[in-house]
């Protein structure tokens, strides 16, 4: 038998996790971070030994509850695509001068090349924005690794510690060799009476902790210096290589007998960097070319250490690394000019064959109840005369909605804002105005804002998609089902404003009919189309699914 | 891997098909074998019947990226015709095709099915499975798949026991039946190539 396994990078993240004594792990599922959760979780119900994963309502209360559970003096880990940090940003930040107690792993996933994401921002200038360490593994085994070495530093240095993936790292499967005892959660307690202020942000300690954050950043260099290094070899042409960047380049240079003596390389993996690592390889080298994930971070840096011109710096902001989109084996061989490859296809059989090739992109499943919410909202508002509708819609699977036929959705800008866009444009006059998020979506950020619309007396129309499930990502559990008319109620929303519909074809016209009054009725409303996801169906992911599994048993 | 010292394989199809599948056993057949190995998967949107793909890297070398460039692939598997097409310009010179022929037609502009096939075949090194027909005629859904892993199984310096050993591993849990079935599937599959 072998001693490793195969696991993808988000995977050995969890597996790390637990071999390093986390107590709780917390998360919000967002592409391509999803898999640690739910491999932490599975990983959990194996080993029954008291430990706690849990799905948050998002990003900001899965982060608190990590906190939580580190001023407890227990390990804990919380998960998030990229963009959930802007959600949790706030805890994040202030997070940095409260300092934790037991270790805390902050696990971002990024998406670079928005494989299914609405940005590709960099989690790097997040971190150095809070002034938290952050470091940046290459393979599923560093993943492993840095998790359990970020827990010490995290208990070190009594801070957060970022552990920033990529897309192409997340979801990659690889080699992964464990160590050899796993250890038990334990707890350092909870913070001693002498630290027990510190958690209290009021602005006489909070100057205090921002002090003592700021004397943290030494320590936080020598820890860097650990992962970093410069290489080297004579040559006065270097690289400045990290995360995906090191996987193409080392793998570039291996398996095209290319020497690497070619280039000096400065290898990162842990920051903040110290300057005077970046000053030493810009003073060494004539031309300097940077691979690095999202955005131009280290090459900004290392600009400003070459205003004299004696070094020129490449990449992205001179585009010799395109602008925009993840790296890859290509981008390194065209930048470093390296022959081409010998392709199968020649140029005029290529260009025969893209003529051919047509896309084919995501789309709704076959018999998705969201397409016959959308069949119905989009004729309502046709048959009241409004030919050109704009439906303001949010993150889900029901984004879709915006691929033909159904040209259902008009804008995504981030999990919550359906609501808010269409209450905004309500207030504005634009009337009926109509906004559609998932039940998920609404428990994550839509809820506050029906809180807000209840006081307005504008035509708001609140569409929940309720399937009770979190479609997208694979189908997790939301945080909880079937409270949103209760909710509605008890924000003040008479009952006769409230509609559930059930989309389904032969509903179709009767649900027509309903929100054509709803529409033209002055005044805030919710709508909730309530249908179970067919997937989670087919899966019996459903309580009530398994509740007569059980009865049969 | 005696003079080749790197291999890149991609395994491409439409979401749900089971490319994942697929990859997963060529990526735990490589590892047993004793090469370094990497996989890049596709997750998410694309699982919703898009294309998906997946790059399987191994070597007898170091092996750092998932991904495979473009122009440099030994092989691909395609789950579908057109998904075949799609990825063909990740092979390398001379490097083999092997596709199933079936289309799955879930979009409104699906290019004409005879011009796919035509296009595949005038190709060098192309073997075109019908890998529905084979499904039926074992009578299990992925079998069409697990053919065609089993036709493109000689084409990958992977030896045929060590290939019926990461089948095994995969399909135990569901039960003996499983994996015999799987099995037939695979030696069908082989037995065509």
């Amino acid at each position: 038998m072998k001693k490793s396994k195969l696991l993808l990078g988000d995977e050995a993240l969890a597996l790390g996790a637990m071999d390093a004594g986390v107590k709780c792990v917390y998360g919000y599922p967002g592409t391509p971070s999803t898999e640690i959760f739910e491999a932490a979780e599975e990983y959990i119900k194996k080993m029954d030994d008291g430990r706690v994963s849990m799905w948050a309502a998002n990003e900001k209360v899965a982060y608190e509850l990590a906190l939580g559970t580190s001023y407890t003096g227990q390990r804990t880990v919380v998960t998030m695509k990229h963009v959930g940090l802007n959600v949790a940003f706030d805890a994040f930040v202030n997070s940095a001068l409260t300092g934790v107690n037991g270790g805390m792993i902050v696990a971002v996933a990024d998406d670079p090349g928005m494989h299914s994401s609405q940005n590709e921002q960099d989690t790097r200038p997040l971190a150095d924005f809070a002034h938290l360490p952050l470091l940046e593994p290459t393979t599923p085994q560093e993943v492993y690794d840095f998790t359990i070495k970020g827990f010490e530093i995290s208990e070190k240095l009594k801070l957060p510690v970022v552990v920033k993936l990529v897309t192409r790292l997340a979801h990659s499967r690889g080699e992964v060799f464990r160590r050899d005892d796993r250890l038990s959660p334990t707890t350092l307690g909870i913070p001693s009476k002498e630290e027990k202020n510190n958690w209290v942000l009021v602005p006489s300690i909070a100057r205090v902790r921002f002090v003592d954050l700021k004397n943290k950043y030494s320590e936080m260099l020598k820890i860097s210096a650990g992962f970093n290094k410069a290489i080297y070899c004579g040559k006065k042409i270097g690289v400045v290589i990290s995360g995906m960047g090191i996987a193409y380049f080392d793998h570039y240079i291996e398996h095209n007998n290319i020497s690497k003596e070619m280039f000096n390389q400065l290898r990162i993996k842990s920051y903040p960097v110290d300057k005077t690592l970046l000053q030493d390889f810009v003073r060494n080298n004539e031309s300097v070319f940077v691979f690095e994930e999202n955005y131009p971070y280290l090459e900004d840096l290392l600009l400003g250490y070459s205003l004299d011109k004696k070094c020129i710096i490449h990449g992205r902001r001179d585009c010799a690394v395109p602008q925009t989109g993840e790296l890859s084996l290509g981008i390194i061989r065209k930048t470093l000019a390296f022959e081409p490859t010998n392709p199968k296809l020649t140029d005029a059989k290529k260009r025969e064959i893209d003529k051919i090739v047509s896309s084919r992109p995501p789309k709704l499943c076959d018999g998705c109840g969201h397409t016959d919410a959308f069949k119905s909202l989009t004729t309502a508002l046709k048959n009241i005369g409004i030919d050109d509708y704009r439906i303001f819609g949010d993150i889900g699977c029901y984004t879709l909605g915006v691929m033909p036929p159904h040209m259902a959705i008009h804008s995504c800008v981030e999990m919550g804002a359906s609501l808010s866009m269409a209450l905004g444009a309500a207030l504005a006059g634009h009337t009926p105005s109509v906004g559609v998020i998932g039940d998920s979506t609404f428990f994550h950020s839509g809820m506050t804002t029906l809180i807000s619309a209840v006081q307005t007396k504008v035509n708001i129309n609140m569409v929940v998609m309720d399937n009770s499930i979190v479609g997208m990502t694979g189908q997790q559990p939301p945080v909880t089902i079937g409270i949103c008319e209760d909710l509605a109620i008890a924000a003040g929303l008479p009952k006769e404003d409230i509609h559930v519909l059930t989309p389904l074809p032969k509903q179709h016209s009767a649900n027509v009919d309903t929100l054509e009054k709803i529409f033209k009725k002055n005044g805030p409303s919710l709508i909730i189309f309530k249908r179970e996801c067919i997937q989670a169906l087919r899966r019996k992911l459903y309580p009530h699914q398994q509740k007569k599994e059980v009865a049969n048993e | 891997m005696n003079k080749q010292q790197n291999f890149g394989l991609i395994v491409a199809g439409v979401g749900g098909q089971g490319a994942v599948t697929i990859a997963q056993l060529a990526l735990g057949a490589a590892w047993m074998s004793g090469f370094n190995v990497l996989q890049s998967e596709v997750h998410g949107m694309s699982q919703r019947g898009g294309e998906v793909s997946a790059h399987i890297v191994f070597s007898s070398s170091k092996v750092t990226s998932p991904t495979i460039e473009e122009g440099s692939a030994n092989l691909l598997i395609g789950l579908e015709p057109l998904e075949s097409l799609r990825h063909l310009h990740y092979l390398k010179k001379g490097a083999p095709i092997v596709s199933s022929s079936s289309a799955i037609i879930n979009m409104n502009n699906y290019p004409d099915h005879d011009l796919i096939i035509s296009t595949l075949r005038s190709l060098e090194k192309v073997l075109i499975i019908d890998s529905d027909a084979i499904s039926k005629d074992l009578g299990f859904s992925q079998g069409g798949n697990i053919a065609l892993l089993g036709a493109a199984s000689r084409l990958m310096p992977i030896t045929k026991s060590i290939w019926e050993q990461a089948i095994t591993e995969r399909f135990k849990s569901k039960g003996e039946k499983i994996v015999a079935q799987n099995l037939s599937a695979f030696n069908f599959g082989l037995a065509k190539s």
